[in-house]
């Protein structure tokens, strides 16, 4: 909050809120953020037009001065923060409205490996973006892979290591999924300090990403391949 | 209605070098002792069996006559002087340890002695280089670009001399064109060179007018400094001792360093470079405390090894590492403080330059050296100075600086309640122990890169080295001189107009 800057959100255009929206996220205020979307609501926006024009594009900024190197990890799950309180008005509306989701993940870490720091940043980060995360904890066993998704029924599936000795048993896992036919479904996207593209190529997973910045960017990008792909399906 | 500001200022974080500001270095942590006492007095005794029993030269008559006038013994050659041990021991008991150094910006002032460390700049090289260009003759245009890196750096904290020679100016006035544009480019703890009684009576009292005192306060506060180094084995030379005699008759320090090269200039032992350096240190020492008892002047360490397949100098070095180590023990036995170097022999601004550096710095630093000369630039031996190796010693000095600052174990520092709230499991980011303290709590640096491989790849895979020629570059292109009273620059340059009108200082 500031102090010295009374500022009525009110009083300001449509173009001037969702500006300083895109601010308020830059700078993690959660109370604003809520405030902003109610204004915006009750000025008849509709749901998913608040959640692209004020907070994805806000996170877009976010997410560009996080990778460059301007902001710190804590800014930014201040920021992540305060999107997910402004997106937790915004998700029954949304679903109401059938808008187009952003998308839903399943993510942990895999069998043997409790490491799950990175994990948890990337869940932070992918609901900071707007995503549905469903966060199945660590040392997961293909079984609670698999339970996650038939109940959960995800768009993305994340798995996450830190050690050589588990970072191979993603390859069981999506093996698994082709076993059952099911692996066409799921956006599967891997992390974790000791992976890379290669790893991610060979084990089969769609992506690698290697921070949490980059995996929303990848979890972005792939959402919008498939609904394009889902369109093409329709016609 | 305007809108709120950011409260985060993208543009000031993401704008300039995110340097930490000027500020005295002292170093809090106990010195590392290599040699027992025993061993400290096993020197200084040989020491003083070798000024007592094979003297040291002292090519000026004028300095041999002011020593046997106090008592000294000279050989009848009028030229070796022999110390009494005892005639030693009571004239160094003036050197003072520890005084303050006064820069033109009185910020800019630092304090030599004790545990206070004091970088410096590159000093004497006669070619400079960088990867753009490649290595050139030491010219006036490169020297200007090091004084203004000099002056942008803040852990740089003194000029060290001429950071490149300025080849092409003349040399009957090189040295009043070089002092006049480090008074002008910076404002900064200046240098002149004990090149004979005229360049160091120049450079004194240049260093008067930038400062704006009179001759009675230059006198009580050190404005200047120089480097004497010996001619060894055990000779002082005449330009040498003739800027010696100018800077203790002022009160201005000097640093008297042996140049006691193992295996070519000393012995190949390092405990009889020890006591060649020692013997020689303490030769300066006395001398300069017959010509005004008080004077300040630094014991000198410059002792390494050559290469005894070419003759060809090492720095960096194990055995100048222990050198250094030995030297801040010897220094501390008299009570005097010590200058030892940042130094390297390689040929380029690269791995090689760095490690050695490093093998310089961190013995420096677990010293407690006071002066630490050629921080900035040094390379090949001290033949070249490198812009980027300016810009790799500036981030590994102000880590050493960072690595000064004490641990704190105040209960808040301790975080108990943070690791309560936070518990097995979770993560620090967002607690709010975290919060108060994410911007400031780590060194920052200025030119690591911490991106994760294929961010740094994404961005061009730049290393280090390349790093550092976009960080001078950039450094210069927003160099700002820094203000001075348009009086004092008018009698500067008066007085470098009259100077040269005399025709500047004879040639050596």
């Amino acid at each position: 909050m500031s102090e010295d800057q009374e500022l009525d959100l009110r009083e300001l255009s449509n173009e001037d809120l969702v500006q300083q929206m895109h601010d308020d996220l830059y700078d993690g205020l959660k109370d604003e953020i809520e405030e902003g979307v109610h204004i915006l609501l009750e000025r008849g926006w509709a749901p998913y037009q608040i959640l692209t024009d004020a907070l994805v594009e806000g996170m877009r900024i976010v997410g560009i001065d996080f990778r460059d190197g301007i902001l710190f990890v804590p800014e930014v799950l201040l920021s992540a923060n305060a999107m997910k309180a402004g997106m937790a008005i915004l998700r029954p509306l949304l679903a109401e409205t059938g808008a187009p989701k952003m998308g839903k993940m399943v993510i942990g870490t895999v069998k043997g490996d409790i490491h799950d720091i990175g994990k948890n940043l990337v869940g932070m980060m992918m609901e900071g973006a707007g995503f549905e995360v469903v966060d199945i904890g660590i040392n997961n066993p293909v079984e609670n892979y698999l339970a996650a998704l038939e109940e959960h029924k995800p768009d993305i599936l994340g798995m996450s290591a830190l050690l050589t000795t588990t970072m191979p048993y993603m390859k069981v896992v999506i093996d698994t999924l082709n076993e059952k036919g099911i692996r066409d479904n799921y956006i599967v996207l891997v992390g974790g300090a000791p992976l890379n593209e290669e790893f991610g190529k060979a084990v089969g997973a769609d992506a690698y990403c290697r921070d949490a910045a980059i995996t929303v960017e990848v979890a972005k990008e792939m959402m919008k391949r498939r609904h394009n792909s889902l369109g093409c399906a329709a016609e | 209605m305007a809108r709120r500001e950011r409260k985060i200022n993208r543009q000031q974080r993401s704008a300039g070098l995110a340097q930490r500001p000027f500020a005295k270095v002292r170093n809090p942590y106990p010195y590392m002792e290599i040699l027992s006492s025993d061993q400290i007095e096993a020197i200084h005794v040989a020491s003083l069996k070798v000024l007592r029993d094979t003297g040291m030269n002292f090519l000026l008559p004028e300095a041999v006559e002011i020593l046997r006038a106090a008592g000294a013994d000279v050989n009848p050659d009028g030229v070796r002087v022999r110390f009494d041990p005892a005639f030693v021991e009571e004239k160094i008991r003036t050197v003072p340890s520890r005084f303050e150094l006064h820069a033109r910006n009185p910020a800019h002032n630092v304090t030599v002695g004790d545990d206070w460390t004091v970088f410096m700049l590159m000093g004497s090289a006669p070619n400079a280089t960088d990867i753009d260009s490649g290595r050139r003759t030491g010219n006036f245009a490169d020297y200007l670009n090091f004084i203004r890196l000099g002056q942008s750096i803040n852990i740089c904290h003194t000029i060290g001399g001429y950071p490149v020679e300025p080849v092409d100016l003349p040399v009957t006035t090189r040295h009043l064109d070089a002092i006049g544009a480090m008074i002008r480019l910076s404002d900064k703890v200046l240098y002149g060179y004990a090149l004979g009684t005229e360049r160091m009576a120049d450079a004194i009292e240049l260093a008067r007018i930038a400062r704006g005192i009179d001759h009675e306060t230059l006198q009580r506060e050190p404005s200047v400094m120089t480097v004497v180094n010996t001619n060894s084995p055990l000779q002082l030379d005449r330009p040498m001792l003739q800027g010696m005699i100018e800077m203790a008759r002022h009160n201005q320090p000097v640093i008297l360093t042996p140049f006691t090269l193992a295996g070519a200039m000393a012995p190949i032992t390092i405990a009889g470079a020890l006591v060649q350096q020692n013997a020689e240190a303490l030769a300066g020492m006395v001398f300069s405390q017959v010509v005004n008892p008080g004077a300040p002047i630094i014991y000198g360490s410059f002792t390494s090894n050559v290469d005894m397949k070419s003759g060809a100098p090492a720095f960096g070095t194990p055995e100048f590492a222990r050198s250094l180590l030995a030297s801040g023990q010897l220094a501390r036995r008299y009570g005097v403080p010590w200058r030892g170097s940042n130094v390297n022999a390689s040929n380029a601004a690269d791995e090689q330059a760095t490690y050695e550096s490093m093998m310089s710095i961190w013995p420096c630093m677990l010293a407690h050296c006071n002066m630490v000369k050629h921080s900035f630039g040094w390379l090949e031996g001290g033949l070249a100075v490198s812009y980027e190796k300016v810009i790799l010693d500036a981030e590994m000095l102000q880590m050493m600086a960072a690595f000064f600052e004490p641990i704190e174990t105040d209960a808040d520092s301790l975080a108990i309640e943070a690791i309560d709230q936070v518990g097995p499991g979770n993560h620090f980011f967002q607690s709010p122990h975290t919060m108060s303290r994410y911007e400031s709590a780590f060194y920052a640096p200025i030119l690591s890169d911490w991106q994760n491989f294929e961010n740094w790849q994404d961005a061009g895979s730049v290393e280090a080295t390349q790093r550092a020629n976009r960080i001078w570059k950039s450094l210069l292109e927003t160099y700002e001189e820094p203000p001075i009273d348009p009086a004092i620059l008018a009698e500067v340059d008066a007085f470098i107009a009259r100077r040269k009108e005399e025709g500047g200082a004879p040639p050596l």
